[in-house]
C-alpha cells in the first residue's frame, strides 16, 4: 500500500505500497470524480470509449460511465 | 502564459506548499487558482493535444492516456498529503482562467457542501477476489464411462461451483459489514474485469469505503486481519485514495 | 501495467484463428446452454435412462470435441468469449 501520512498530528503510519494498478487508476478517473460541464472543451462521456484499447476500458464503459449510444 | 486549463481538483485554500518536482499533466507542474475561498489546482496544457478534436484521439491512445493518468494521479496523491481535495474526473480542460473561475463560481455551493461533507477523510478501495474451484467447468478429471455418469459428474461440477459462489458471497457480505461499521460510508462498484486487471480469480467484491484519516490505520488493520482468517479468498487493499467514489450526490 | 498499441493483425493465421475463436465461443455458448437444461431436467426426473443416456452421450462428446479445437488452435477456456461492454461478458467467466 502506499505511504500514507496522517497529517495533522495524528499518528504516523507508513503502509507498504505496490504500483497502483492501472485498472484501478483509470476505474476512479474515468469513473470517479466530480464532473463537470458547460465550458469545458470535452465531456469523457463524449468520446467513444469502445475503440480505445478494447480490454483497457471495457470495465469503465458500464452504468457509472453512460456510454456514447446510451445518450 | 497561453494554452488550456486542465484542472485536476478544487480544494479549500491551504498553508503547506505541494511536493517539489511535482511534473503534473504535460509536464506542468500544477498551480494554484483561487476564487472565493476556493482554490482550483491547475495545470496549463497544449491546445494541441488538449483541445476537444486532439483530446478526443489521446483519450483512446491508452499508452498516453496511462501516462495522463499517472501524471494527474500524481497531483491528486500530494494533494491528499496537505489538503482534503475533490478530484475532478480526467480531462477537465478549461478554456482559460476566466472558464475556470466561472465554473468554481458557478459550483460555489455544491463544491462547498462536498467539500464539508468530505473534510478529513480518505478512500480506501477493497477488493476480493475467489479462486477458480478446482474442478470446474473443464474436463471431468476422470473420463465419464457413461452419458449419464456423465451427466452426474456434470451435475456434481455445477454444485460445488453454486456452493463456492455462495461461500464467497458470504464472506464479502460479511466483509462488507465489518469494514462499513468503521467506514463512514460506502459504494459497491461493478466487479473488475479480469482479462484488464490481469488479477487471478474471479473479483467478488469491489467496494470504496470512505473513513476518516483518524480511523484509517485501525480500517487497514481490519482489513490486514481478514487477509489472515481466509485462505480460500484472496482480499486486496488500495489506498488511500481522494474521495473519487463519493464526490459526487449520494444515490 | 502498459501494453503495447495493438494493430490489427491482417496475417492469415490471426484470421483463421480468430474465426475459429469466435465460432467456437457461439459454440460453447450453446453447449452451456444445452447443459443447463439437460442437468435441469435430469435434476427433475422428466428423462428416461434411455434419454438421460443419449443427452449425456452427446453432451460429453461436444465437450470433447470442442477441447480438441481449441487445443488445435492454442485456446483456453478462458479465450472463448466475448465481451459485450455495458453488458459484461458473453460468457460467465468461471
Amino acid at each position: 500500500m502506499g505511504r500514507l501520512f496522517l497529517c495533522g498530528g495524528e499518528t504516523l503510519t507508513v503502509v507498504e505500497r505496490r504500483e497502483v494498478a492501472l485498472v484501478d487508476l483509470l476505474d476512479r478517473l474515468l469513473a470517479g470524480g466530480v464532473v463537470i460541464t458547460g465550458d469545458i472543451t470535452l465531456r469523457i462521456a463524449d468520446v467513444d470509449l469502445v475503440r480505445i484499447d478494447l480490454n483497457a476500458l471495457i470495465s469503465s464503459v458500464n452504468e457509472n460511465v453512460p456510454a456514447p449510444w446510451g445518450e | 502564459m497561453t494554452g488550456l486549463r486542465y484542472v485536476y481538483a478544487v480544494c479549500r485554500p491551504f498553508g503547506t506548499p505541494l511536493q517539489a518536482q511535482l511534473t503534473g499533466v504535460a509536464g506542468d507542474p500544477p498551480r494554484l487558482l483561487a476564487h472565493h475561498g476556493l482554490v482550483a489546482v491547475v495545470s496549463h496544457v497544449p491546445e494541441r493535444d488538449f483541445a476537444e478534436e486532439p483530446l478526443r484521439s489521446r483519450l483512446e491512445d491508452l499508452d498516453w492516456l496511462t501516462a495522463t493518468a499517472r501524471a494527474h494521479q500524481g497531483v491528486i496523491d500530494a494533494l491528499t498529503v496537505v489538503t482534503t481535495p475533490l478530484p475532478l474526473r480526467l480531462a477537465t480542460v478549461f478554456r482559460d482562467d476566466s472558464g475556470v473561475r466561472t465554473m468554481l463560481q458557478a459550483r460555489e455551493a455544491d463544491f462547498r457542501r462536498t467539500l464539508d461533507r468530505l473534510e478529513g477523510r480518505v478512500e480506501w478501495g477493497v477488493k476480493l477476489y475467489a479462486d477458480a474451484p478446482p474442478a470446474d467447468t473443464g474436463a471431468p478429471a476422470a473420463k465419464a464411462a457413461t452419458g449419464r455418469d456423465y451427466l452426474r459428474q456434470r451435475r456434481a461440477g455445477v454444485r460445488a461451483h453454486e456452493e463456492q459462489w455462495q461461500r464467497a458471497e458470504e464472506f464479502a457480505n460479511r466483509l462488507h459489514e465489518t469494514l462499513s461499521a468503521v467506514a463512514e460510508d460506502s459504494r459497491l462498484h461493478p466487479p473488475q474485469n479480469a482479462t484488464l486487471s490481469g488479477a487471478a480469480g474471479r473479483n467478488v467484491l469491489n467496494a470504496a469505503y470512505l473513513v476518516p484519516r483518524s480511523r484509517s490505520e485501525e480500517f487497514v488493520e481490519l482489513v490486514d486481519r481478514t487477509k489472515d482468517e481466509t485462505t480460500d479468498f484472496r482480499v486486496e487493499l488500495t489506498g488511500p485514495w481522494a474521495a473519487y467514489s463519493f464526490a459526487g450526490e449520494k444515490p | 501495467m502498459t501494453r503495447a498499441r495493438n494493430r490489427l493483425d491482417l496475417e492469415p493465421d490471426t484470421v483463421e484463428r480468430d474465426l475459429v475463436k469466435l465460432v467456437l465461443t457461439v459454440v460453447e455458448l450453446l453447449r452451456q446452454l444445452m447443459e443447463r437444461q439437460a442437468l435441469r431436467r435430469f435434476d427433475d426426473g422428466g428423462l428416461t435412462e434411455e434419454q438421460e443416456e443419449r443427452i449425456g452421450l452427446t453432451l460429453m462428446l461436444l465437450d470433447e470435441r470442442m477441447t480438441e479445437l481449441r487445443e488445435r488452435y492454442g485456446l483456453r477456456p478462458e479465450d472463448l468469449n466475448l465481451d459485450l461492454g455495458p453488458l459484461g461478458p458473453l460468457l460467465p467467466r468461471d
